[in-house]
This record gives structure tokens, C-alpha cells and sequence, in this order.
């Protein structure tokens, strides 16, 4: 058996998926590039208000003045095109896209008791895709096709004689001529074509008449042309005013995403990355692609993570379009172990680090990556990706030395009293007074082979009135880099340490 | 004997308040039971003081380490041990940008957040407590100039308190001088480092300092040094 699913008034079923509010109403679809075409397609209430397809908007207007001519948008069309086929894919792998807004199934192999419900089935698909569909079942591809456009939703031919017998003969789309020619034989339906002896018609009006006898027979076969699923899930909405604030993006982000969970429901899948697009009214566009932390269709979880990002976004021109696009993947499994703590909800710590980063600036949220190099400060931070971390081995027994350096960023300038070649008083608005003891020096270099050459010369210096200090020299200017230990205010070296250890001096 | 039925009336009177409040709060509980507060256990801090007085840091709670800036560093890299030790994750939150890695290793479990001011970093902690994944916060104002630290206004600590009680996270306040007025748990440290400890391993550093702990008494918590105690008294 085949199934067609066709999408009657396909453009404007694509043109009102998102406005909801116009479903109602009188609208009419013309397509911008060719406005001397005429309306492509009315709704029902422009249809009881006497507009007819075909007619130029100012004739449609004089008919009905509160209809409403969208554009055709043929991004929102491969979108709903898209939707048609992923639901079409649920009742088998071999299907193809014989137009737009018309889809031809092969069941065979399919076990089914009621065909009926089976279409019900796929009716209710797609009506939560918001898409009126109506779906007809047959033998052979020509005859679901047919019976795809009489059916109330869902129309199963059993008897295909039966079926064909009353329907008439232009139903098959023939060449107006042959049609006039047949017509005046007094052939007005199938039953009446299939009566002739094919070999006696063929030879009268030629092979054309002898494959309409075939179809009207319901006897042609042909082999379907197999199309494979989109890898990604699109969503997209032209505004018909430039857009200012994000309410209105939000809204549309939380209908798109809705649908997207569906889509990606019905191909037992989860977004692994979406990607946000904005044309703007200068002609660029703004993109940014989000990287789900731990891949769900949680229509809440994905929603939070656009509106995070949109409540922090500014942009120079307003917004002419909104189009969200997801790469599925499949759902992640993962064995915890047992001494492990992991995330808790990994899409909500993504969510809160798109905060931080709103708050304090990408570049300063993440996991310190040290770099490739002995130069002083060479570390960066980069978003973290704890959930791929797994079970790392604890460093066994790091060899760390000295006390850790808390680092001023930026260095504070200093003035140097040198005495033997070793720094003997320092001046700066940091740190005044004598060196009691010193460290020294270290030296290091690096980019010699290259512009980026750097030498600097550290000592480590504790003070006369308690403190210790990394002291730094690059070329003739000397400047603290950090500390190891600070005084706390209003506290000299008069009284004797708590964590006593002997001074060494050099 | 006056003051012995002083005494006695005292004991039935304050008997009867603790069983008003008993009430008061079993009633709150029922009727805000997101609010009450979790008692989450203890991180394990590797350090002999803060373990042996307190068996670590208190989770869902706020912990006030006054120190002088060495000890306050000597404390981080510490708990970066503890959290490889314990395979979770912590934050560190700057806000004077003067976090200095050394141990490689140990920097994959740790998020940093640098900010710009002291104001910035509360925010930025207000925003790890509300996430709830990580295990330890820690909020390092230690390098901030302290006239900074006097503008953070004193709820904020309360604030902080509240959320972190809705967690199981040890949150950690690194301050030159205690502000936290909200901390259940204040830990001090010992000062002075010599140029001696530039030539020591940072493991014996760490096993060397000082730490000093002061529990705030607060309900629902007790150490487990006084548990025994608390059997006997209930025998």
C-alpha cells in the first residue's frame, strides 16, 4: 500500500503556521516577485467573501476590504515542507517529496489492522505542527494520490474499481485536448473511459490515451524517488515590521521552539546546538550558535538558554526576520561513578554561565588553561566542559613550591634601590620601605626567534615591616608582580609570628 | 531558697518558649518547605584544623576565612586538592583578578569567574548559589582595597546565608577582616611568612599553618566532635 499526504493550500498553511490570530480571517497570499500573477492562494473566509485566486490585490480589496495579503515566504515553506516529510518519515524510511506540500509513502511491509487510525494518526501529527493535512491510502501511488484529494481527512481505497468508477475524468489532469476529444464521445468518468478497449484507444488517439486508461485502471506503477531527512530542524518567521524589542522575539522563540520539540520528538531526537539568526534592516544578519551542555528537547531548558542570552543582546538595527535552526543529536547516556559527584542539571550551570559571562565578560569565565609557555601571567580562561571531564585521575602529589602568588593584574610600578646587585629598598604605591631578605634572581626569556620577545628578571623580597613580595625587572624598569604574603592591616613584624619560620637573607 | 525557684520558674518558662518556637517552626516548615534549610554535610577540607574542629567546611552554610592574603591563597590551592580528592566541582569567584595557577592538574574542576570589583563578585556568587551544581564556592575579597569592602552592605551577607541554606554547597568568604556577619562558621589563620617558605613544598605549607575555627551555634548542626556529648546528655 502507499500513502500521499497532501497539504492542501500549502503556501498559506506555511504563511499562517506562526499567526495563529489570522486563521480566521480573510487572507491572501501573492508572491512579491510576480504581484501581476495575482493572489496564489485565499483562505476560506476571503473565499465567502468572493475573493477568488487569481485576482490582482486591488480587485481582491474591492471585494473585501479587511483582507490581508501576506507574502509568500518560501523559507517558511521548505520549514513546513520539512515538517510534512518528518512526519512522514514516522511510518516509513522510504518516502518521497513529489511536490511541495504533497508526500507519497511506501507501506508495504507495514503491518496495520486499521488503516484509518493510522491516518488519524498522522492527522494528529501533524495538526500539532500546526498543519492541516488530508491523507490518502491506495495499492499504487497514482490512486493514493487521488484518493488523498477526496479524502475528509483520511480516505483508504479498498476496491479500487469501486473508487475510480465515479470519479470524473478530469481528475486525472489530462491534455485539454484529449479531454475535449473524450468529451465529445460522451466520456464523462472513469468507468465510462475504462469501458473502451485500451489497444482500440491508443490507436485512435495515440499513447497518451493508452497511459490515461492505465490510470483511470488503476493499474500504473512507478518507482518512488527516495529522499533522506533533514539533519537539521529550521524554524523561521519574516516580520512584517522591523522589530525593536525582544517581547515579541521571545514569543515567536517560544512557538519555534515548541514545534522544534515536537520535530525533534518525532525523530527520536534532542538539540544538540541551535543556532539563532537575525536579518537586520541595514542587510547584515545577527547569528549566534548556542551549544546545548547536556543535549534535551525540553522545550523550558532551550528556551531559557535564548532568553539569557537575548535579555544581555543590543544591537544596532532592528530586526526584519527570526529564524532558529537545530542540529540534532541523539540523546546522551551516561554511567555515573561511584565516587564521582557530577552536575546536577548541566543545561542549567550552561544558563548560569551565560549570566556570569553577561555580568562580568566572556573572557573572564571559565577554567584556567595555562599556555604553552614560561612567560609570567600566560594563562586564559575557557568554558568549561566538566561534563566531558569524567573520571580524571586526582594529581597524585603535585610538587608545587613556595607559597602561591597572588598576582596584581597589572603590575604595580615600583622604584628599586639596588646594593651589591640586589634590590636593598623599594618604592611604589604599594609598598614602601626596606627589603629585609631577598630571593634571587630568576631569570627567564623566550620569543627570541620571533617580534615577540620578552626577558624579565623575578625576585622574591620580604620586607623589613613584614610582607613578601615577587619583585620583577624587564629591561630598566623594575614593578611588584604579586605578593605571597600581605600584613593585615595595622599588623607589623613587631609581634612575633604565629606560623613562625626563620628569615633567610642573602 | 528564692533563687532556686527562680531558677526553676526560669527553666519552665524558657521550657515553654523553646516549645513555642519548636511549634513556630515546624509550622513554617510545613508551609514554606523550599525555605527550610538543609543541613548538606560537610566538605572535607584536608586541612587538620577545620577537619578535627568542625570535620570541614559546613555545606548549605557560610564560612568566613580571616586571613592575611598568603594564608588566604595557601587556602584556595588546599581546597583545589579537596576537590580532586572528592571528584566535584568548585568556583572560585576574584574579585581583585589575583588568582595564580601552579598546579595544572588541579585547575579542571575549578570555574574562575575574574570581576572587576568586590560589588561585581557578590553578584557573581549570588549567581553560583542560585545554580546549585558546584560543591564549594568560594568568594576571594582578600586583595579588594577595603573601601570596597565597606560599601557591600551587610544584608548582602544575609542574602547570601538564605540562598546558600537552599544548597548543599560549602560557600567560602576570603576576607582580610571578618565583614561577614552572617557566617556560621569563622576560620582564622596564622600570619608571617618568612623567605624561608619560598624553599618548601606547598603541601608542607599547608600542613604547617595555623587555622583557627569559631562555630556560630545554629540549629539543626552539630559538630561531630559534640556528638557524644549531645548521646549523653540525651541518656
Amino acid at each position: 500500500m502507499f500513502a500521499v499526504i497532501l497539504l492542501p493550500n500549502f503556501r498559506l498553511q506555511a504563511a499562517l503556521r506562526f499567526r495563529e490570530e489570522m486563521h480566521a480571517q480573510p487572507v491572501a497570499l501573492m508572491d512579491e516577485q510576480t504581484p501581476k500573477a495575482g493572489l496564489l492562494e485565499i483562505s476560506e473566509a476571503a473565499a465567502l467573501a468572493g475573493v477568488m485566486p487569481g485576482q490582482t490585490s486591488p480587485q481582491a480589496l474591492a471585494r473585501c476590504a479587511t483582507l490581508t495579503i501576506l507574502p509568500r515566504s518560501l523559507t517558511e515553506e521548505h520549514n513546513a515542507q520539512a515538517a510534512l516529510l518528518e512526519i512522514a518519515r514516522m511510518l516509513s524510511p522510504e518516502i518521497e517529496a513529489t511536490a511541495d506540500g504533497f508526500c507519497t509513502v511506501n507501506l508495504r511491509g507495514l503491518r496495520v489492522n486499521d488503516w484509518q487510525a493510522l491516518g488519524a494518526g498522522v492527522m494528529a501529527g501533524l495538526a500539532s505542527l500546526r498543519l492541516r493535512a488530508q491523507m490518502g491510502i491506495g495499492p499504487n501511488p497514482d490512486l493514493a494520490f487521488l484518493a488523498a484529494r477526496h479524502a475528509r481527512p483520511v480516505l483508504v481505497v479498498q476496491s479500487p474499481a469501486a473508487f475510480l468508477a465515479d470519479l470524473a475524468l478530469h481528475e486525472l489532469d489530462p491534455a485539454p485536448e484529449l479531454l475535449a476529444v473524450l468529451h465529445d464521445w460522451g466520456i464523462h468518468n472513469l468507468a465510462q473511459l475504462t469501458s473502451l478497449p485500451r489497444g482500440d484507444l491508443m490507436d485512435r488517439l495515440g499513447p497518451e490515451a493508452g497511459r490515461l486508461w492505465e490510470r483511470a485502471a488503476g493499474q500504473t506503477e512507478r518507482p518512488l524517488r527516495i529522499v533522506r531527512t533533514a539533519v537539521e530542524f529550521c524554524e523561521a518567521f519574516d516580520f512584517e515590521h522591523e522589530i525593536g524589542t525582544a517581547e515579541p522575539v521571545l514569543f515567536l522563540l517560544r512557538r519555534f521552539l515548541d514545534q522544534l520539540a515536537l520535530r525533534l520528538g518525532n525523530a527520536y531526537r534532542v538539540a544538540g546546538q541551535m543556532t539563532l539568526t537575525m536579518p537586520l534592516a541595514n542587510g547584515s544578519a545577527y547569528e549566534r550558535t548556542f551549544t546545548v551542555p547536556s543535549p534535551t528537547a525540553d522545550v523550558d531548558v532551550l528556551f531559557r538558554i535564548l532568553h539569557t542570552h537575548l535579555d544581555g543582546l543590543r544591537l544596532d538595527h532592528r530586526a526584519t526576520g527570526l529564524q532558529l535552526l537545530i542540529t540534532p543529536t541523539r540523546a546522551e547516556r551516561q554511567q555515573f561513578q561511584l565516587f564521582e559527584t557530577p552536575l546536577r542539571d548541566p543545561n542549567r550551570f550552561g544558563e548560569t554561565l551565560g549570566r556570569l559571562a553577561a555580568l562580568v565578560g566572556e573572557e573572564n569565565v571559565g577554567v584556567v588553561e595555562m599556555l604553552d609557555t614560561h612567560r609570567p601571567d600566560s594563562i586564559r580562561l575557557r568554558p568549561p566542559r566538566f561534563n566531558e571531564l569524567g573520571n580524571v585521575a586526582m594529581p597524585a602529589d603535585d610538587f608545587a613550591v613556595a607559597l602561591p602568588l597572588r598576582r596584581y593584574r597589572p603590575p604595580v610600578a615600583a622604584q628599586v634601590r639596588v646594593v651589591r646587585h640586589q634590590p636593598a629598598q623599594l618604592e611604589s604605591a604599594r609598598v614602601c620601605g626596606a627589603i629585609r631578605a631577598v630571593l634571587g634572581p630568576y631569570r627567564a626569556s623566550g620569543g627570541w626567534w620571533d617580534s615577540d620577545r620578552w626577558s624579565t628578571e623575578e625576585w622574591d623580597v620580604e620586607m623589613e615591616g613584614g610582607g613578601l613580595y615577587r619583585l620583577a625587572r624587564v629591561g630598566h624598569e623594575w614593578r611588584i608582580e604579586g605578593s605571597y604574603d600581605e600584613p593585615l592591616p595595622g599588623n607589623r613584624r613587631d609581634a612575633p609570628p604565629i606560623v613562625a619560620m626563620p628569615s633567610t637573607g642573602l | 531558697m528564692p533563687f532556686l525557684e527562680n531558677t526553676r520558674f526560669l527553666s519552665a518558662y524558657l521550657g515553654d518558649q523553646a516549645e513555642k518556637v519548636a511549634q513556630l517552626r515546624c509550622l513554617l516548615a510545613e508551609k514554606f518547605p523550599a525555605m527550610q534549610p538543609k543541613t548538606g554535610g560537610i566538605f572535607h577540607t584536608g586541612l587538620a584544623d577545620v577537619d578535627a574542629a568542625e570535620g570541614g567546611l559546613r555545606r548549605a552554610a557560610l564560612t568566613e576565612l580571616c586571613a592575611a592574603s598568603g594564608a588566604g591563597a595557601l587556602f584556595i590551592h588546599a581546597m583545589l586538592r579537596a576537590v580532586c580528592q572528592e571528584r566535584c566541582f568548585a568556583a572560585l569567584v576574584d574579585a581583585a583578578r589575583s588568582f595564580e595557577p601552579d598546579c595544572p592538574a588541579s585547575l579542571a574542576r575549578l570555574l574562575v569567574v575574574f570581576c572587576a570589583d568586590a560589588m561585581q563578585a557578590v553578584k557573581a556568587t549570588d549567581l553560583l548559589l542560585r545554580d546549585g551544581n558546584l560543591s564549594l564556592i568560594m568568594l576571594d575579597l582578600q586583595a579588594v582595597p577595603p573601601r570596597q569592602l565597606q560599601r557591600i552592605p551587610a544584608n548582602t551577607w544575609h542574602r547570601l546565608q538564605r540562598f546558600a541554606e537552599q544548597t548543599t554547597a560549602a560557600v567560602v568568604v576570603l576576607t582580610p577582616q571578618p565583614i561577614v556577619e552572617a557566617a556560621q562558621v569563622r576560620i582564622t589563620a596564622g600570619e608571617g611568612w618568612t623567605l624561608a617558605a619560598q624553599r618548601r613544598w606547598q603541601r608542607d605549607l599547608i600542613a604547617m599553618a595555623r587555622w583557627h575555627v569559631f562555630a556560630r551555634r545554629c540549629v539543626g548542626h552539630h559538630p561531630p566532635a559534640l556528638e557524644n556529648e549531645r548521646e549523653c546528655a540525651t541518656a
